[in-house]
């Protein structure tokens, strides 16, 4: 099976020659990011989030196990992602490739291993009783940064879940359907972001945010930032490329620092938005 | 000149002595050997005026070659005596060495791997690789095909390449007026585009992606918008 | 950070007597192994990483062939007794896949790969034991190991992995240390003084971060010296080696018993 071509000579001196301007095939800044749209479906921990034409589908469900005995207070998370060849022909099925390793890895790395949701919190009956709560992530188009859309769309159906409320009476649990009393959204310690920076072979030319798939084929190196509102740096992830000195990492720390307060506000707003329709037919 | 509009599988009542059929239809045989004509895509079913020539209008993305169409390829690697090229279709295409106006065994133009092309089809058959030629083959003349140096490949829907040829489209004369601009339309969904600047490059792929039926679908008026934002 | 074990005592030292930045033992064995063009075996404390290095050669599947440069392949390999624990980790391990992608990243910028232009570099990287530390062990091996199969490269690329305790920055940790800490693991060109590769994958502060990047860059800087004259030692021997080898009639054999005696010149 053939890959398919990298893009044509044209393409690439172009794209070099116009980024070295700082403008954009797309017509965006630099350090601009594509504007996050979010649907909300029906269930609760149904996202789908769309940086331009990237689409990521996230959905989470959660269902009553019992723990494991080695940690008998934690609930679990698992976490299935898996990129098809429905996101981009670029990707092949069977044997996961380079990139479906580093989202898979770096979904597990910002969701899960960050600490963003407690998972004490979601322990019902120690040893006994805990929530088990599964994100299916589906890629379904990739046109660039698939990994800042899928960290994303992860972490709003985090945000939007909201679980049963559940009673224990003695060694009894009593679970109330979401009719009978209103679910409780999941307790979390901080929100992480990702936002993924192209650089490129010339040193003079800017470094981009948020790479469109041009732009991502033709870059000589990505770094990933995983960070939260709060300032406190979860997930960095740059595996070869270019080298960059100290300086241009750090300043790409800095800028993703801004960025993660701005795309905090916008998600915490939309999600409001959200629970504010809802409430009507959840009476 | 009527407008139908056709799903897979109905059947058209094209009846000529010299019948002509357009891509998206198939003629066949029935058991007591009567010609009949079926569509193959949806799409608006036209055909001209007297009747002989029938087809298929619809949109989509995939392109399947068709002889004498012109196409705007990528060189994807050598392969003997000329190149492959890939022009988006199901296989990829090819292209001799001397399907090149002027070109002799040794004297062969020197394409490298990446390279754009403007050529035409000059075979397609269902069960064969596409060929591609970058000359007239009556007059051995390159007619404006060959080599695409510099300039950027816009990728479009299938329809948006069909409406760029069309002489009554708005959209190139507009952007025309406002600044030098040249273009090259492949009929397989890539146009190459390049001006003297490359911001006028880039304001020519973002309105060929706001006009694409298959994406925003901007009119005449929306593009005139469109391109006040772009500040030009 | 709830630890049992005390990880930066009243003292400055840490639970296995360390300074804080204070780097574990380093030995290098540059001594060819078998088929393999080019061979690397590092420890770091307890770490142990065995690196060989087969190519340029012609691939192994066709098809991956790229036409302008080399093709690198990563393959890792974890044995079953190198942890605490016994545990056999399967090659589709996501954890090992990702190794195995960091490392071919690491080194495709660094490997002049253009210079091999439809062929094929193999790193075969098999870890033997752990302690804390395993992608910087397993990318500074792969350094040496090209480097005795004599693969250009532009640089070498030492790594180092940096943690803080509560504000405190700590060299090279073990696996304790590691499991208790947030840490960041850098990689460093010493010539630029560039960064190729950060990986960190626990929560800190954002302002901890510029701190730990100079450290471990400046630890970069001392590996880098302790690798070169690993290399130079190895060099002058083969060189040594080269100019015997007339006298004692096959350049093989030469070779082979000179580099034999690398840990005896070493220690």
């Amino acid at each position: 099976m053939p890959r398919p071509p990298s893009p044509s000579i044209p393409e690439k001196e172009f794209l070099f020659n116009s980024l070295k301007e700082s403008l954009r095939l797309d017509g965006r800044q630099s350090l601009e990011m594509r504007d996050p749209v979010f649907t909300f479906g029906p269930d609760l921990g149904w996202v789908e989030c769309a940086l331009g034409k990237t689409r990521v589908l996230a959905q989470l469900d959660g269902k009553m196990v019992k723990p494991t005995p080695e940690r008998p207070l934690e609930g679990i998370i698992t976490i299935n992602s898996e990129i098809s060849p429905m996101a981009s022909s670029d990707y092949e099925p069977g044997r996961p490739s380079d990139e479906e390793v580093t989202m898979t890895r770096m979904l597990d790395k910002v969701l899960r291993r960050s600490d963003a949701i407690d998972k004490e919190s979601l322990c019902i009956l120690a040893g006994q009783r805990v929530w088990h709560l599964r994100l299916t992530i589906h890629c379904l188009a990739d046109a660039g940064n698939l990994l800042d859309c899928a960290c994303l769309a992860g972490i709003v159906a985090f945000r939007h879940y909201r679980r049963p409320e559940v009673e224990v009476v003695g060694e009894e649990v009593i679970i109330h359907h979401p009719s009978e009393r209103a679910p409780v959204p999941l307790s979390m310690h901080h929100t992480p972001f990702c936002f993924t920076f192209a650089y490129f072979p010339d040193p003079n030319t800017p470094p981009i945010l948020d790479p469109s798939h041009l732009e991502q084929r033709l870059s000589a190196g990505l770094i990933s930032i995983a960070l939260n509102a709060q300032k406190e740096l979860c997930v960095i992830q740059k595996a070869g490329g270019v080298p960059l000195s100290q300086e241009q990492v750090l300043g790409a720390i800095d800028i993703a620092v801004g960025k993660a307060v701005e795309l905090d506000r916008i998600v915490t707003q939309r999600l409001e938005e959200d629970w504010k329709g809802r409430k009507v037919e959840i009476r | 000149m009527s407008e139908t509009f056709i799903l897979p599988g109905e059947s058209v009542p094209a009846q000529h002595v010299n019948l002509k059929l357009g891509p998206g239809l198939l003629q066949y045989a029935t058991v007591d050997q009567e010609s009949r004509v079926a569509s193959t895509k949806a799409g608006e079913l036209h055909h001209s005026a007297n009747n002989s020539r029938w087809w298929i209008e619809g949109n989509s993305k995939r392109y399947i070659p068709a002889p004498q169409e012109s196409v705007v390829g990528v060189v994807t690697a050598r392969s003997g005596e000329g190149w492959r090229v890939d022009i988006g279709s199901a296989h990829p295409a090819y292209l001799d060495g001397l399907a090149f106006e002027g070109a002799t065994k040794r004297n062969k133009p020197n394409l490298k791997v990446g390279s754009l092309l403007y050529a035409r089809v000059s075979l397609a058959h269902k069960d064969m690789e596409p060929e591609l030629e970058c000359f007239d083959a009556q007059t051995h003349k390159a007619e404006g095909f060959g080599e695409l140096k510099g300039g950027f490949l816009v990728r479009c829907s299938l329809k948006m390449c069909r409406l760029l040829l069309s002489p009554n489209h708005f959209l190139l004369p507009l952007l025309g007026s406002r600044f030098t601009l040249e273009v090259a339309t492949g009929l397989n969904g890539r146009v190459w585009v390049t001006a003297k600047e490359a911001k006028h490059v880039i304001a020519v792929a973002r309105c060929i992606e706001a006009v694409d039926p298959d994406g925003g679908g901007m009119d005449e008026s929306g593009v005139k918008q469109f391109l006040g934002t772009l500040d030009r | 950070m709830s630890s049992r074990v005390e990880i930066l005592n009243d003292g400055g030292y840490r639970s296995d007597g360390r300074r804080q930045y204070e780097l574990r033992d380093i030995t290098i064995d540059l001594s060819p192994r078998g088929t393999a063009d080019g061979s690397a075996m590092i420890t770091h404390g307890l770490t142990e990483v065995m690196v060989d290095v087969f190519g340029p050669r012609e691939a192994k599947l066709r098809g991956q062939t790229l036409h302008d440069r080399a093709l690198l392949t990563v393959e890792v390999g974890i044995v079953p007794f190198s942890t605490g624990e016994r545990r056999k980790r399967n090659r589709g391990d996501k954890r090992i896949l990702e190794l195995a992608a960091t490392i071919k990243q690491t080194f495709e910028p660094i490997v002049q790969t253009n210079l091999y232009p439809r062929s094929e570099i193999s790193i075969f990287v098999s870890v033997l034991q752990q302690d804390g530390g395993l992608l910087p062990a397993s990318i500074n091996a792969t350094t040496l190991a090209l480097l005795t199969a004599g693969i250009p490269m532009t640089d070498y690329v030492t790594a180092i992995t940096c943690g803080v305790h509560s504000t405190a920055p700590l060299l090279d940790l073990t696996t304790l240390e590691e499991n208790d800490l947030p840490h960041l693991t850098v990689a460093s060109l010493p010539r630029t003084f560039k960064v190729t590769l950060v990986a960190m994958e626990t929560r800190l502060h954002v302002e901890r971060v510029s701190e730990c990047m100079k450290i471990a860059g400046e630890a970069g800087k001392v590996l880098h010296q302790e690798m070169k004259r690993a290399v130079e030692a190895r060099t002058k021997r083969l060189v040594q080696a080269m100019d015997m080898a007339p006298r004692i009639g096959g350049v093989g054999g030469g070779v082979d018993r000179d580099v034999d005696m690398d840990e005896d010149n070493q220690t």
